[in-house]
C-alpha cells in the first residue's frame, strides 16, 4: 500500500506539470484554433530567467523566489505575445491551416539555440526556495516542493478560468473561443484577444517553468520532452477543457509511474500512448472535450 | 613574355608548391559530442587533443609537419557518426582520427575507417564491444586509450562485492547502447561472484522522475546502488533517493564523475565512487603541468575540468598517434596501423607511462591495473581511500 501511494504521489506531482502545459495549449486553442508547438520552450525560457535572477548563474542572486514569480510571467507574457505576432498573424491573416505550425516549431528551435548561447548546453540546478527534506503523509514521503507544484499549478489555473468568467476582458476571449466571427463583429477586438491568450498560455508555461525547476534539472533542452507529453495530455484530456488537461494529465503522471514499478521500467512511456491512441480512436475530441462539428 | 621569364614564373611556382608540400600539415579527425549531456567530456576531450597538438607543433610538429585537428560534433548520434566520417575520410583526407564519447557512434562510424585502412583512437568510449569489431578481419584499424566497461565493471562489482560487502546490488541503466552494453557487463561481473542483481531497471535520457525505479530497487532490499548512464540522469537517481529518503551508496561507471553528476546532485552525490584512470589531482609534474596548462588555457569554472578522465585520455591519445607517425615516418594508414601495434619508443602520457600499449592481439592501452577509485567529496572528485 505503502509503495503504490508513494508511486501515485509522485505521478500527481509529474502529472501536474503536464498538465499545466497542456492548460496552456488549450488557451490559445480556443481563441485561434492555433496551437503553439514552443509550449515546452516557454517553460524552458520561463526556467533558464528565473534561474539568471535567483541562481549564481549572471552574477546573482538577485531576489528571492517569490519576487522572481511574477517577473518570469511577464516575460512569458512578452514572449507569448512575441510567438503570435511572428509567428501565428500571418497565418491566422491569409486564412493557412497549417502555416502556424511550422512556424511555431521553427521559433521554438530558434529559441532553444538562443538559450543554449546565453545559458550554455548544460543542465544546471535550480535552488529550491523549500527545503529538499521530504516528510510523511500516510507512509509515503513527499517533497514540500512536489506540494508547492501541485497547489501553484492547481492555483494558476483556476485564477485564469476565474479571470475568463468574472471579468469583462475574460468574457471577451470566451465569446472569441465560441464565435470569433460573431465576436468581431460585436465590437471585440479579436487579434488583440488572441494576441492575448499567445501571452498568457506562455506565461502559465512559465510559471511551470519555474515550479518544476528545482525539482528536475534546468536547461536549454528540458522542455522538448515535457511540451511533447503534455501535448499527448491535451489530446487525452479534451483541447477545449481545463478539467480535461487535469485529469488527462493525473492519468498519464500516474500510468508512467506505475508501470514503472509494476510493469517494467522499459515500458513506461507505453499506457499514456497506448490510451492517446484509444482516445482517437474512440473519442477523438478528448476525454472531456466538446466535438467539435466542422461546416464546409 | 620571354623564355627567361617564363623560366623564372615556372621556378617561382615550382619552388612555391613544393615548400607547400613540405609544409602541408598532417590532419587528424577528432569527433565528438560538443553539445547535448555528453558534452562535458566530448568538450574536455578536445580541449586535451588541441593540448597535445600545440605541444607536438610548438616543439616541431611530427616528421617535421605540423599537426592540424578537424573537429567535428557528432552531438552523440550515430547518424552524425557517420556522416561525420565520410566528410573525414574522402573530404578531409584525414590521417587517423581520435575521438569517439559515445559508444554508440563508434560502433556505427568505425566501419568507414576501417574500410578506408586510416586508424582510430577511441578515447573515451568505453564500450568492450568498440575494439573487436573487426577482430575477424586480418588488420584492425580500431584502438583504444580507455578503460573499456569489462575493466571498469569488474572494478566496480569488486568495491561492492568484496570490499565493501554487500550482498544485494540493484542496477540502474539508461537505455542507450551504453547503458545496456554496461548492464550486460555488470551483471555478468556479479555472475562470476555468484551473485544476481536483486533488481535491474532502465530509464531514458531527460526522465525527470525515476521514483518507479529506486522504489524497485528499495523493495528488493538492495544495499547498494550500481549505475550505467551519464551526468543529468545520474544525478536525477542521487535526487531521487532524496525524495524517497532512502540512501543507499552509488558506485558506478566512469561517468560519476561528470561536472554535470556533481553539480546537479550536490551534497546527494558526496560518497560516490567510480573508476577512474585520471584523477584532477597533481601527484605527477607531468600531471601538475597538464592541469595548469588546461586551466589556463580554457578557464574552467572553479579551475576544475569538467570531465577530467576525458581530458587525459585525449591529450594521450595524440602523443600514441604522434608516436606512432614518427616511428613509421609516414602517414600512410596500414604503417601507422603497424606502428601503434609495436611501439617502441615509451610514451610519457598523462594517465601512464604507456610501454607497448598495442600489439596485433590486443587494441586496449589501458589495462586493468591503472584505474584507480575515484570519490566525490565535497564538489570534487579525490582519490578513495
Amino acid at each position: 500500500m505503502d509503495i503504490l501511494l508513494q508511486l501515485v504521489f509522485s505521478g500527481i506531482a509529474l502529472g501536474m506539470i503536464y498538465a499545466v502545459i497542456a492548460f496552456g495549449y488549450q488557451l490559445t486553442f480556443a481563441t485561434s484554433g492555433t496551437l503553439n508547438f514552443g509550449q515546452g520552450e516557454a517553460l524552458m525560457l520561463g526556467a533558464l530567467v528565473g534561474l539568471s535572477l535567483v541562481g549564481s548563474i549572471h552574477g546573482g542572486p538577485y531576489m528571492s523566489y517569490l519576487l522572481m514569480v511574477p517577473l518570469v510571467i511577464v516575460f512569458g507574457a512578452l514572449q507569448g505575445a512575441f510567438v503570435e505576432w511572428i509567428g501565428v498573424r500571418p497565418a491566422i491573416k491569409i486564412k493557412s491551416e497549417f502555416g502556424w505550425i511550422m512556424s511555431t516549431i521553427a521559433l521554438a528551435i530558434i529559441f532553444k539555440n538562443v538559450a543554449e548561447n546565453i545559458w550554455g548546453k548544460d543542465d544546471l540546478t535550480f535552488p529550491s526556495p523549500l527545503s529538499a527534506k521530504p516528510f510523511m503523509i500516510l507512509g509515503a514521503n513527499v517533497q514540500p516542493m512536489q506540494v508547492a507544484v501541485v497547489v501553484g499549478a492547481l492555483a494558476m489555473m483556476l485564477a485564469v478560468e476565474l479571470f475568463n468568467r468574472k471579468s469583462i476582458y475574460g468574457k471577451a476571449v470566451v465569446a472569441t473561443a465560441n464565435d470569433r466571427d460573431a465576436a468581431g463583429l460585436m465590437g471585440i477586438n479579436t487579434r488583440l484577444v488572441i494576441t492575448f491568450s499567445y501571452a498568457l498560455s506562455s506565461a502559465t508555461a512559465a510559471f511551470a517553468g519555474v515550479l518544476v525547476a528545482p525539482l528536475t534539472l534546468t536547461g536549454a533542452t528540458m522542455g522538448a520532452s515535457l511540451g511533447l507529453k503534455a501535448f499527448a495530455v491535451a489530446i487525452i484530456g479534451g483541447l477545449t477543457s481545463g478539467v480535461g488537461a487535469i485529469v488527462g494529465g493525473l492519468i498519464l503522471g500516474i500510468a508512467e509511474t506505475t508501470t514503472g514499478y509494476y510493469i517494467s521500467s522499459g515500458y513506461k512511456e507505453v499506457p499514456g500512448l497506448v490510451l492517446l491512441l484509444l482516445v482517437l480512436a474512440v473519442k477523438p475530441s478528448g476525454l472531456f472535450g466538446k466535438t467539435a462539428i466542422k461546416k464546409v | 613574355m620571354n623564355f627567361a621569364l617564363k623560366l623564372l614564373v615556372a621556378g617561382v611556382v615550382l619552388s612555391w608548391s613544393t615548400a607547400g608540400m613540405a609544409a602541408d600539415p598532417i590532419k587528424i579527425g577528432v569527433s565528438g559530442p560538443f553539445t547535448g549531456g555528453s558534452a562535458p567530456m566530448g568538450v574536455s576531450m578536445r580541449d586535451g587533443v588541441k593540448l597535445a597538438v600545440a605541444d607536438i607543433n610548438a616543439k616541431g610538429g611530427v616528421l617535421g609537419r605540423q599537426l592540424q585537428m578537424v573537429e567535428r560534433d557528432d552531438e552523440a548520434k550515430p547518424e552524425r557518426g557517420v556522416q561525420i566520417a565520410q566528410e573525414l575520410i574522402n573530404k578531409e583526407k584525414v590521417v587517423a582520427t581520435v575521438g569517439f564519447i559515445n559508444t554508440g557512434v563508434a560502433l556505427a562510424s568505425q566501419r568507414f575507417y576501417q574500410e578506408a585502412k586510416i586508424p582510430v583512437i577511441d578515447n573515451v568510449a568505453t564500450g568492450t564491444v568498440v575494439t573487436k569489431q573487426f577482430v575477424d578481419q586480418p588488420e584492425n584499424y580500431v584502438f583504444r586509450n580507455a578503460a573499456n566497461d569489462a575493466i571498469q565493471s569488474h572494478m566496480i562489482v569488486e568495491e561492492a562485492v568484496e570490499r565493501r560487502h554487500f550482498k544485494k546490488v540493484a542496477i540502474l541503466a539508461d537505455s542507450t547502447n551504453y547503458g545496456q552494453l554496461g548492464r550486460e557487463d555488470l551483471e555478468k561481473a556479479l555472475d562470476k561472484k555468484g551473485l544476481k542483481a536483486v533488481a535491474t531497471e532502465k530509464y531514458n535520457i531527460k526522465d525527470v522522475d525515476m521514483t518507479a525505479q529506486l522504489l524497485k530497487a528499495k523493495q528488493a532490499g538492495a544495499e547498494v546502488v550500481l549505475t550505467y548512464g551519464i551526468g543529468p540522469e545520474l544525478a536525477q537517481i542521487a535526487n531521487g533517493m532524496e525524495k524517497l529518503g532512502w540512501k543507499v551508496p552509488l558506485i558506478g561507471s566512469w561517468t560519476l564523475s561528470m561536472a554535470n553528476f556533481i553539480d546537479n546532485a550536490g551534497k546527494n552525490g558526496d560518497g560516490t565512487r567510480m573508476p577512474q584512470t585520471f584523477i584532477e589531482d597533481p601527484t605527477t609534474p607531468k600531471r601538475k603541468a597538464f592541469i595548469d596548462a588546461y586551466v589556463k588555457a580554457y578557464h574552467p569554472p572553479n579551475g576544475r575540468m569538467p570531465s577530467p578522465v576525458s581530458a587525459a585520455q585525449g591529450y594521450d591519445s595524440i602523443y600514441l598517434l604522434a608516436a606512432a607517425i614518427k616511428q613509421a615516418g609516414s602517414t600512410d594508414g596500414p604503417k601507422v596501423r603497424a606502428a601503434l601495434e609495436s611501439l617502441n619508443e615509451k610514451v610519457d602520457g598523462v594517465v601512464t607511462m604507456y610501454s607497448k600499449p598495442f600489439t596485433k592481439d590486443n587494441h586496449e592501452a589501458i589495462t586493468a591495473e591503472i584505474p584507480v577509485f575515484g570519490e566525490v567529496k565535497d564538489g570534487r572528485v579525490v582519490l578513495a581511500k
